[in-house]
């Protein structure tokens, strides 16, 4: 086996046996920068295609592995059809997380859900708002664990 | 919603997602320490009966969230458990990195000088030694309680599943599937992981054999101070 080869296998084996030592992005992907809030003090809010949007979580602090309530209002307009959440971690893929939400009023969605926990330590966490066929937005924002 | 045979390919491919991102960092040191220890044997034999215990440790769990439809329940009912198997798996990782390199006599540690037929040595030398091809299954079952995102999420999946069914039995039995489905996913890459660390030349030699070891002691001693931490 030619030496570099050795080597490049060697920084292989080397990084899989550091790699839960510096946990870092998975997906390779550079990602879009979500808007960034504090979910603990209040409703995040922010625009899909031009209307406005605002993403609330309860009960308050929002801790990991506990059942939540997501609850989505829009300002205006309503949507053509009933929005969706993706949960996830910005740069780690921690499988599919759907927060499937219903009407609970005129401009209202409401759903339940769980924010899981990453051994690793990492708090930040992303939840994706969706509207079939109009746009998504993503809030970006720490649990408590 | 997703029908039912959905889910079980979405978990399915997000299985052989994350098993080439999220368990190569979490199994990954586990899998490299077990190849290593081999010293030399098949590695498939050992690993697919690794991997073999840590699934058959995912339906168990799958099954109890889809006939429960409670994830949250049971995630805090075993929390204390996948703490202590963290521990464990920290100090198993050190035990197997003094060991391969001979630096340290297990006995030493584990008082073997005093007593070698005491329960804890007898057992840390069985499962840091693994003579037995037997031994992986048991300790792929109690490594897939460790806590990890992705199996989380899996888990979740399987709750919400078992709540949408008629009986228990019902749900009992799509959570066993979907979780299966989940660890099969997760396979491919951790299998892969246990090749490259078999490569020939590596365990021809010493210093990258030692190297290899310290790297495993850091870890070990990573995944204890996390489960503390946890």
């Amino acid at each position: 086996m030619q030496a570099n080869v050795k080597v490049r296998l060697f920084a292989a084996v080397f990084t899989l046996i550091m790699l839960p030592v510096c946990p870092t992005s998975s997906s390779g992907k550079s990602e879009p920068p979500g808007v960034e809030c504090d979910v603990h003090a209040g409703p995040c809010r922010a625009h899909i295609s031009g209307t406005k949007v605002s993403l609330d979580i309860e009960p308050k602090p929002v801790k990991a592995m506990h059942d939540l309530t997501f609850t989505v209002t829009f300002e205006g307009e309503k949507p053509v059809a009933a929005p969706y959440i993706d949960l996830g971690m910005p740069g780690m893929n921690m499988g599919r997380n759907r927060v499937i939400l219903k009407p609970a009023g005129e401009l209202i969605y409401r759903g339940e859900g769980v924010i899981v926990r990453c051994p690793s330590g990492r708090r930040t966490w992303k939840a994706k708002v969706t509207v079939p066929d109009v746009g998504s937005v993503e809030f970006v924002f720490d649990v408590i664990y | 919603m997703l029908s039912t045979e959905t889910i079980y390919f979405v978990l399915f491919t997000t299985g052989l997602a994350v098993g080439f991102g999220h368990c190569i960092g979490m199994c990954g040191p586990i899998v490299v320490s077990l190849s290593l220890s081999l010293k030399g044997r098949s590695v498939l034999v050992p690993h697919l009966l690794y991997n073999g215990g840590r699934i058959t440790t995912y339906g168990l769990l799958g099954g109890v969230m889809g006939a429960t439809g409670s994830f949250t329940r049971v995630v805090a009912s075993i929390a204390s458990l996948q703490k202590g198997v963290m521990i464990f798996t920290g100090i198993l990782i050190v035990v197997m990195g003094l060991a391969m390199a001979g630096w340290v006599p297990l006995g030493a540690i584990f008082g073997d000088y005093y007593n070698p037929q005491g329960v804890l040595s007898r057992g840390f030398r069985k499962l840091s030694e693994a003579r037995s091809t037997g031994t992986y299954y048991p300790l792929g079952m109690l490594l897939g309680l460790l806590p990890c995102g992705p199996v989380y999420t899996a888990l979740l999946a399987a709750a919400r599943a078992g709540m949408e069914t008629q009986s228990t039995l019902e749900g009992l039995l799509i959570g066993v599937g979907l979780m299966l489905s989940f660890g099969l996913g997760t396979v491919v890459a951790l299998l892969l992981i246990a090749k490259l660390a078999d490569l020939g030349w590596l365990k021809r030699r010493d210093v990258i054999y030692k190297i290899s070891s310290v790297l495993m002691v850091i870890v070990g001693v990573y995944f204890v101070i996390r489960a503390f931490r946890y």
